[in-house]
């Protein structure tokens, strides 16, 4: 552990104690996050990936909404929304809407299982440094829970001339967003490296 | 020693991507000896990316909000929705929370991103010493709330690819929510580009 920190949003540098098991400790100056919480173990972000991954495939295989009017019905899932962008020709809003919804969480998740899994067992997995600058790369882009209240929208202007049947995709959905949420706190960057330095020991 | 100990005056760099202390080298292209990222002591040509990114935004902010962003097309009429008339659909329909969501999302969060990356990016050019602690909240709040303006995007794809039912209507993503879309990743990759750090490098005056 480095003897001193210093504040990534002004600069001052405070003296490094142990992090917090909850929460963070914050800058003595701009009040940013300094230290954030180091009490998840290595399991718990392996589950918890694992599990948004099960989920991320249930809700593109099953569909999220089925919209019923005058006897023809029609249902997406997911990739649903990237799709119908890109059917109508709007390929970079169809690649912008497929990044956000399908690509992030999925690279967010499998760069994860890639560092963590080997760790578990004490080993490093090859290029862990590389997958660690991607996952940061892409985490700010993963925006599953707009997405969720952005179907909501959608859902709330058609119900008013159709008849909505929500799928079992819309629940995988509102799980999986809560899923990343809570692998996104328990795996900041510092606590990633943590757990590689812990297993180096 | 007088003024705050800084990592600039004790020649400390901190790597953004795994936060590691790292001693300041002389050679211009140094990584972070953890995770190999590039270190820089500040984000290289933060002010002059970030204003340009901005202008981007800004001046796509209006055709998002002028052009319709998308296109009900029925039997009977053909009915163009920018943002505002959506909002405004959804408050005659009754669900005015979903109205407001999408309202603050769409219009006010933009514009408030657009306007507070302006204050910021003048005040860090100019290095006022004037209201630090708050201008620093207001751009982690600019980081916060960024990427919710896409959630008028995602409604109205998920609409195109459902209302495609030939004998009753179908719905036409227009060129507005193309305009959208830019000016949420233009306003995020303004805010990734600026280095909140300019902030505080002046010397305060108290």
């Amino acid at each position: 552990m480095s003897p001193l920190v210093v504040c990534p949003a002004c600069d001052l540098v405070h003296r490094n104690t142990a992090a917090p098991a909850r929460g963070a400790t914050l800058c003595a100056r701009c009040r940013a996050p300094l230290q954030r919480a180091s009490g998840a173990h290595i399991d718990t972000a392996i589950a918890l990936a694992a599990c948004a991954l099960v989920l991320l495939l249930l809700s593109n295989a099953y569909p999220l909404v089925e919209m019923q009017v005058n006897g023809n019905s029609r249902d997406t899932t997911l990739i649903g929304a990237a799709l119908g962008l890109y059917a109508q020709s709007y390929y970079s809003l169809a690649a912008l809407v497929f990044l956000t919804t399908v690509v992030a969480p999925l690279l967010q998740i499998a760069a994860l299982l890639y560092v963590l899994i080997p760790l578990r067992r004490g080993r490093r997995a090859a290029g862990q440094e590389a997958v660690f600058r991607l996952l940061m790369k892409v985490r700010p882009w993963s925006f599953m829970e707009v997405f969720m209240l952005g179907a909501l929208a959608a859902l709330v202007r058609l119900s008013n001339f159709a008849h909505i049947v929500t799928g079992v995709s819309l629940w995988a959905c509102v799980l999986l967003m809560l899923c990343l949420s809570e692998l996104t706190t328990v795996s900041s960057p510092e606590q990633i490296w943590r757990w590689i330095e812990r297993s180096r020991a | 020693m007088s003024g705050p100990v800084t990592g600039r005056s004790l020649g400390l760099l901190l790597c953004l991507q795994c936060r590691a202390t790292v001693r300041a080298a002389n050679t211009p292209h140094s990584r972070c000896p953890r995770c190999r990222a590039p270190l820089h002591e500040r984000k290289p040509y933060s002010l002059l990316l970030t204003t340009l990114l901005l202008i981007g935004a800004a001046v796509l902010y209006v055709p998002a909000n002028v052009l319709p962003v998308m296109d009900t097309r029925t039997f009977v009429d053909d009915e163009y929705d920018t943002i505002m008339s959506g909002v405004l659909v959804l408050l005659q329909s009754g669900s005015w929370p979903i109205a407001v969501l999408v309202f603050v999302a769409s219009i006010v969060v933009p514009l408030l991103k657009i306007l507070a990356l302006g204050v910021l990016l003048y005040t860090a050019w100019r290095g006022s010493p004037l209201g630090r602690l708050q201008r620093s909240g207001l751009f982690r709040m600019v980081e916060f709330i960024g990427r919710w303006s896409m959630l008028d995007v995602y409604a109205i794809s998920l609409l195109a690819t459902l209302v495609q039912v030939q004998s009753f209507a179908s719905i036409i993503v227009g060129w507005g929510a193309w305009a959208f879309g830019a000016v949420v990743v233009l306003t995020m990759l303004a805010a990734r580009t600026f280095d909140e750090r300019l902030l505080w490098d002046s010397p305060s005056h108290d």
